[in-house]
């Protein structure tokens, strides 16, 4: 290992502390941050309170085609595709911030955060790595996650053409209330919906 | 001459109405960008030098240039389909806030790639 200065140290520290807190996984922390593992395991106990989770990163394209998610997923590569363009900051930064200001806009709608930092941030892996794009909706001229090489042309989105069940189980699960757990099976549903309706337009 | 009098008490109303809001709005705009420069003008929707300028104006320019009988900001959902389908009938908050949220930044980075392009 080269010998590093002491500042360069608590910046890393810093950066570490920041990931940790916004629910990096030890994965991304290994590869972002320059603090041996021993040392990162030690940081991630001291503020989480617990182990850092074993297992794999989310390594699934279709999570991020979900109705909600698609949704959120969106949102999300919006702020940090402005952020990557107008920051001259470096990578881990930008999307340091771009996910607190999705936090932000999530706080300030009074809902739950679908779109966890591992997720963003395998999210924008994808990006690099050519396996999703953006498509924009003819309706309304956003621009929208989808699968890489899907049809570009007449692309509607799933906020001016929802899925034929997703306000009805919202309006269900707000009767349910606040069932956190539900959320994901539901939003899976309506991918899985979606999708013959959505291939027979093209 | 009653008629022309009210239309002009009127309308002295409606210019301080919009000198208010300009003013409300460029303060606003500055502590914005003062905090965050990149947040902001996500949030704004202004270029980086709008930002810099904004960041540098005195008060007295500020207070100078609030004092009109035009808006300084507009709207930025300025195409009726845009418009139209984030309002939507019957639409959820939150997705009307997602919405928003998207058709903002794509037109931002639309309007910056137009620049380059020029």
């Amino acid at each position: 290992m080269t010998r590093r200065s002491v500042l360069g140290e608590v910046r890393e520290v810093q950066l570490a502390i920041q990931l940790i807190q916004l629910g990096a996984r030890l994965q991304f922390l290994e590869a972002e941050v320059g603090l041996s593992r021993e040392r990162l395991i030690r940081l991630y106990k001291e503020i989480k309170g617990v182990s850092p989770p074993k297992g794999l990163l989310p390594f699934s394209t279709d999570w991020y085609m979900t109705w909600l998610a698609n949704i959120h997923s969106s949102m999300f590569y919006n702020m940090y595709q402005f952020m990557k363009i107008h920051s001259d900051e470096e990578k881990v930064w930008i999307l340091i911030k771009s996910y607190k200001l999705y936090l932000q806009q999530i706080a300030a709608q009074d809902s739950e955060p679908i779109l966890d930092f591992t997720r963003a941030y395998t999210m924008v892996r994808f990006f690099d790595s050519d396996m999703l794009q953006l498509s924009t909706c003819c309706r309304c001229s956003g621009q929208f996650v989808a699968h890489a090489h899907d049809h570009k042309s007449g692309y509607v989105c799933v906020l001016c053409r929802p899925p034929s069940r997703a306000g009805k189980a919202r309006g269900a699960k707000r009767g349910a209330a606040g069932e956190a757990t539900t959320l994901g099976i539901e939003g899976m549903g309506f991918g899985v919906e979606a999708a013959p309706g959505g291939a027979g337009l093209h | 001459m009653e008629t022309d009098n009210v239309m002009s008490v009127a309308n002295g109303e409606i210019s301080r109405e919009i000198g208010d809001i300009n003013l409300a709005y460029m303060l606003l705009a500055q502590k914005l960008v003062k905090q965050d420069r990149v947040a902001a003008m996500f949030r704004l929707g202004v270029s980086s030098e709008l930002a810099d300028m904004l960041a540098g104006m005195s008060l007295a320019q500020i207070v100078k240039l609030a004092a009109s009988n035009f808006l300084l900001c507009s709207f930025r959902l300025d195409e009726h389909a845009s418009m139209s389908a984030v309002v939507g009938e019957g639409k959820d908050t939150m997705l009307q806030q997602a919405h928003m949220s998207i058709l903002m930044s794509a037109r931002s980075l639309q309007t910056r790639k137009a620049a380059v392009a020029a």
